[in-house]
């Protein structure tokens, strides 16, 4: 009972934190959300997930509920991933305009721009 | 377009290319008044070579790619005025030559692309390798963009103010190449294929992409469309 209890607060964090990035990356955001709701369904329903997991030849349902975690922990993986990537977006539109600025400065008047 | 001649700016992108930057800017010159080189943060003397063969210099504060680099030239080209803008590689395996065919393809088919094809010119010292893997990425490039092309990483292409104010990269690194090619199949604005030649030193091979590069560059494709 106690595992359940952690599980389902984790599966709750995982599913707040779904809803935090749809709105960045939709696919990860329902990817999180499905998972989460399988995670909290097999943890409340074990004998599914038994009867699951001996479907996909995993055998024991407490390994689907780990397996569904490592899961979970791969979407985040690969949320993380694109947060970065969004980050460095925004350092190359901050370098550009630092780029830009300084060698429009830095042009001869001859140079500048043709009307 | 009034009457008088268009304003052709050749940009590039350049990172740690002191060994030749001065030469492909001289050579380029030739070809064009205007010569942008974007220095991609680059550890040796790059810029300043570039800069004392007579290109504009832009300075990236840290290397952010080629692509980045390249959008950073195509942005500073529009705002500056001009008219007609061709991207040429950095590493010296382009002709200043063949700009002038690219310039003649836009203006006498009225596309706003005109994109540089090895494979309907000529290539000196490709190895096969190369060429395999070339051949396979212009095929998933047709079937993923729906151009009609037969060289999809060719960085000399030339195009006209209209084209690349439709131009927004933001693949940063070699992933860029196909985004351009995506991004001119959605502008729906006219494009065209013209002979190039390219020659293939051991530098510029060197600096070349190779299996797992091509392999990052779909996953780089792929990871993009997940985020907005």
């Amino acid at each position: 009972m106690i595992a359940q209890l952690l599980l389902t607060a984790m599966l709750f964090t995982i599913l707040l934190y779904a809803s935090m990035t749809y709105r960045q990356a939709p696919i990860i955001g329902l990817l999180s959300v499905a998972a989460a709701f399988g995670g909290l369904y097999f943890v409340w329903v074990p004998s599914h997930a038994t009867r699951l997991a001996e479907l996909v030849g995993i055998n024991r349902g407490v390994d689907l509920i780990l397996y569904t975690w490592v899961l979970i922990s791969l979407i985040m993986l690969l949320n993380l991933h694109l947060k970065l990537r969004a980050q460095l977006e925004l350092i190359t539109l901050l370098a550009r305009k630092i780029a830009i600025a300084d060698a429009v400065n830095s042009l001869p008047s001859s140079e500048g721009r043709r009307s | 377009m009034s009457a008088r001649s268009p304003d052709l700016w050749v940009v590039m992108a350049a990172y740690n290319e002191a060994r030749v930057i001065a030469d492909v800017v001289a050579d380029v010159r030739t070809a064009a008044h205007r010569v942008v080189v974007v220095d991609d943060g680059s550890k040796d003397a790059t810029a300043d070579l570039a800069a004392s063969a007579g290109a504009i210099v832009i300075r990236h504060p840290i290397n952010l790619g080629q692509g980045a680099a390249l959008q950073t030239a195509l942005d500073f080209a529009v705002t500056q005025g001009a008219d007609i803008i061709v991207t040429f590689d950095a590493d010296g395996q382009h002709r200043a030559a063949d700009i002038a065919g690219l310039i003649d393809a836009l203006t006498r088919h009225g596309a706003d692309f005109a994109l540089g094809s090895r494979f309907l010119g000529s290539s000196s010292n490709l190895p096969p390798s190369r060429r395999a893997l070339l051949r396979a990425a212009t095929w998933f490039t047709r079937v993923t963009t729906g151009l009609d092309i037969t060289d999809s990483h060719n960085g000399l292409r030339a195009m006209t103010r209209r084209g690349a104010s439709r131009i927004h990269l933001r693949q940063n690194r070699m992933a860029h190449a196909s985004e351009i090619l995506h991004q001119i199949a959605a502008s729906g604005l006219k494009y065209v294929e013209t002979p190039v030649t390219i020659h293939y030193s051991a530098y510029s091979l060197a600096k070349g992409q190779t299996l797992f590069d091509a392999l990052l560059i779909i996953l780089d494709l792929f990871a993009r469309r997940l985020h907005r």
